[in-house]
């Protein structure tokens, strides 16, 4: 396929070089605007694709959907094929392939890699504008000569003849350009009126920049107020931090007494610790990750089941990660005789705060 | 004995569903063999007529013998495990057995891993694996644990990392012997290149499709798993996270919450962020290759299989109420004891080998003289430690990591070498743990510092 593409390529250039050198056919062909060809022009699938190459000539698949990509390609090849002639009734099929690449070439060449290569490849045919629609064609031609997916292996192949333009790239890799047109000039700077209009524009502009931002901030500031607020809500549902559980005659020695554990959150314990018999508040919080260990009455023991951690009625580890005992709340004897538990306070063994008094009632 | 036949009417058409498709499977794979052209292994002489024992036999053979295992298990007399093995299996999963058989296994999955990856074997392999599963279904406790809708995706996520570590092993031993033979990797004989559209988008439409199909039909056909509303004060026994966080709460027996749950976890993201900085083997990339990387295959798979996989496993399936181990086939028992009294190194250190008792700072004192008692205290840990992390490495860059040392230079080789050794430590810390109930190397519970 690709020797074919070379031949019909040589031969599109011959054409080219020969309109160049006595035709007058082309100049009025690109002057010509691409909405006048397809009036003139026979077959009906060039001018589509002609068109959409001339949109975006990189797009391919778009060109080769909307006119079927072979038989456009044929005819775009036909077309210029049919400039060697140099006929009288050739003037209306050029102008149905030309236009439409040289627009993109002469609006931005640099956007245009495909077309690039063929014209860097024959640098000395990078003359007169003839050139820059054969170069067009055959890009349009290549990139459409096989729509849809191209393995690697395929493409591999049809990188072949653009292997010589990547070394010419250096000389010409871009092609000629055209002198720009009076509208794509810079326009004339520092004139007084627009200069007022800008510095209008710009207190406009700013002035409403200065609007979102501050109320955006604003309202940043408020919600944060909010949030805070919502931190402290109006009314805790929560038990009171102090209450009394019962006189000291209802916990008899080496029981754990559950009942609190639901609603409270403490075990009281009779315990011996360190010789002496004492009652203790303890909090049931697994000292290693917080859940809430059970006590199991047959083993003696209260047991944790996220880790497996173990404690004895005391409260102290043995088992499992936990690295330290479970905590003590605060305990006294109120004045009525009850016992009366304070969770705001605890009390850690391993700081030795469980000598402090006030984490145990003797009995 | 045999299990209570009320259950066994229970799973009866399940298992027979389970066995009828054993059985298409095999004879899929006959099929297909068939059509490749079946490979003789044996010849049989039975009298006059030798009959060529081909791979399509087999497999049509065994694909015959889950044929009659179907109905026999509808009719509630399913192939059963004797209890004897039960008994074994059960012993067998203890913590230490679990952990150095899946060592003993990951280290002959790797050394012979030429010849399980052969197709046959790797089948064999298989249906014995399914047909061990559908034995053990007729055991309640099984059961119970494995057909936990909870659970039910963990068996299928097994059965599926064991596909994918044999599809990568197959092809790594493929790619190995044609190293060897001078023959570039078979990824790089078919790299076509294919494009984003329509391949891979048509791709992925068809998976989108069949997935949520799937995940429909499973929705419906399994119910999602629905507790008791949650409570402050009752934790659910036992109290599983998420099956992907399981290797992560196996890790916090082992370890203080803030090891397990912010250092160690911070720890593998890192380290797995700075392979590719630490890694200066330029092989093996966009091939499945084992011989050309065998440190990153043993580390990656190590790390991998050992401390998250298994770990994932050991957590699903084998603890039970309040932490404790279970074997697959044993009851439950919330009343299970195990005496795990778990003691300190200093503890260890000053209680029993010095018959002393702990130093401890006089009371009063203050800050300062506690905080050099609590460290003197902890002594013999602190030094395990520091020699395990800052003497070793050195020792490694002398020894067996020369080459390493010389290629990778200091930072690259200290950074390997500790990150290396701190995934090191968790399966040595649970080996002394389980062993000789030791609980933390460093205990100071003061300033929440545990190791
Ligand atoms: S939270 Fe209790 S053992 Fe981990």
């Amino acid at each position: 396929m690709a020797e074919k593409k070379k031949l019909s390529t040589a031969d599109i250039l011959a054409a080219a070089r020969k309109n160049a050198a006595g035709g007058a056919t082309p100049p009025p062909a690109e002057k010509q605007p691409a909405a006048d060809a397809p009036a003139e022009v026979t077959p009906p699938s060039a001018p589509i694709a002609a068109e959409s190459a001339g949109d975006s000539p990189a797009a391919t698949p778009k060109s080769a959907r909307a006119g079927g990509a072979k038989p456009s390609v044929a005819d775009i090849l036909a077309a210029a094929r049919a400039n060697k002639a140099a006929a009288g009734g050739a003037a209306a099929q050029p102008a149905a392939a030309k236009p439409a690449a040289a627009k993109p070439a002469a609006e931005k060449p640099a956007a245009k890699p495909k077309a690039d290569k063929p014209a860097a490849a024959k640098p000395a045919a990078a003359s007169g504008p003839a050139v820059r629609d054969t170069s067009s064609i055959l890009a349009a031609a290549r990139a459409a000569s096989k729509p849809g997916p191209v393995s690697k292996s395929e493409a591999a192949a049809r990188a072949k003849p653009a292997v010589p333009a990547k070394s010419a790239k250096g000389e010409s890799a871009v092609p000629p350009m055209p002198a720009k047109p009076d509208y794509a000039k810079p326009k004339a700077t520092k004139e007084a009126p627009q200069e007022e209009r800008r510095f209008f524009l710009g207190v406009l502009v700013g002035s409403f920049l200065g609007l979102g931002f501050s109320t955006l901030s604003a309202t940043g500031g408020l919600w944060t107020l909010a949030v805070l607020r919502y931190m402290f809500p109006n009314v805790l549902t929560e038990p009171p931090s102090k209450f009394k559980i019962g006189f000291p005659s209802d916990f008899p020695p080496g029981v754990v007494e559950e009942k609190f554990k639901a609603q409270f959150g403490i075990w009281p314990v009779n315990v011996e610790y360190k010789g002496q018999r004492q009652i203790v508040a303890i909090k049931t919080v697994c000292t290693h990750l917080g859940c809430t260990p059970n006590w199991l009455e047959a083993e003696q023991k209260f047991k944790c089941p996220c880790h497996g951690s173990g404690f004895y009625k005391d409260g102290i580890n043995f088992e499992g990660p936990a690295p330290r005992p479970l905590e003590r709340y605060a305990i006294r004897l109120a004045d009525d005789g009850q016992l009366e538990v304070d969770k705001s306070r605890t009390f850690q063994e391993e700081l030795g705060q469980w000598s402090d008094a006030s984490c145990f009632v003797s009995v | 004995m045999h299990s209570a036949p009320d259950f066994l009417s229970h799973v009866a058409t399940p298992l027979g569903f389970y066995y009828m498709i054993l059985c298409v499977l095999n004879w899929v794979a006959a099929l297909v063999m068939w059509r490749h052209g079946p490979k003789t292994y044996t010849t049989l002489k039975l009298g006059p007529a030798t009959i060529p024992v081909t791979n399509v036999i087999v497999w049509l053979l065994v694909g015959a013998a889950f044929f009659v295992c179907a109905p026999l298990a509808m009719i509630g007399l399913p192939p059963e495990l004797p209890s004897e093995v039960k008994q074994i299996v059960n012993e067998l999963s203890g913590p230490v057995t679990l952990t150095l058989g899946s060592l003993a296994l990951f280290t002959i999955l790797f050394v012979f891993r030429r010849a399980w990856t052969a197709p046959p074997v790797a089948w064999t392999i298989l249906n014995l694996a399914l047909l061990a599963m559908g034995m053990s279904m007729t055991d309640p406790n099984f059961t119970a644990i494995v057909a936990k809708p909870d659970n039910v995706p963990i068996v299928g996520l097994v059965f599926l990392l064991g596909f994918f570590t044999w599809l990568a092993t197959y092809k790594a031993v493929l790619n190995d012997d044609r190293a060897a033979q001078g023959l570039p990797p078979l990824e790089k004989e078919d790299n076509e290149k294919v494009l984003v559209w329509p391949d891979l988008v048509y791709t992925e439409l068809i998976c989108m499709v069949a997935l949520t199909a799937f995940l429909l039909l499973w929705a419906i056909a399994l119910q999602a798993p629905l507790e008791e509303p949650s409570s402050r004060v009752k934790t659910p026994n036992p109290s599983k996270a998420p099956w992907y966080f399981l290797g992560l709460q196996e890790m916090l027996v082992y370890y203080d919450p803030w090891m397990a749950g912010v250092v160690l976890p911070s720890v593998v993201l890192l380290g797995l962020m700075a392979i590719p900085y630490l890694d200066f083997n330029r092989k093996g990339s966009g091939y499945y290759t084992i011989s050309e990387r065998k440190f990153a295959y043993l580390v990656f798979q190590f790390g991998f299989l050992e401390l998250w996989v298994i770990l994932i496993i050991l957590g699903t399936f084998l603890r039970g109420p309040n932490w404790n181990f279970f074997g697959p086939f044993e009851t439950w028992d919330a009343h299970k004891v195990l005496a795990q009294n778990n003691v300190d190194l200093s503890q260890f250190f000053w209680i029993k080998w010095l018959n002393q008792s702990m130093p401890k700072a006089p009371t009063g004192s203050g800050a300062g003289t506690e905080l050099l008692y609590i460290l003197w205290r902890e002594m013999p840990g602190i030094l395990l430690v520091f020699a395990y992390f800052v003497l070793l490495p050195p020792i490694m860059a002398a020894t067996i990591f020369r080459k390493f040392f010389v290629k990778m230079g200091f930072i690259r080789f200290m950074l390997m070498s500790n990150l290396l050794l701190m995934m090191g430590s968790l399966p040595l810390k649970m080996v002394a743990r389980w062993s000789v109930n030791l609980k933390y190397f460093i205990s100071i519970p003061e300033y929440f510092l545990n190791f």
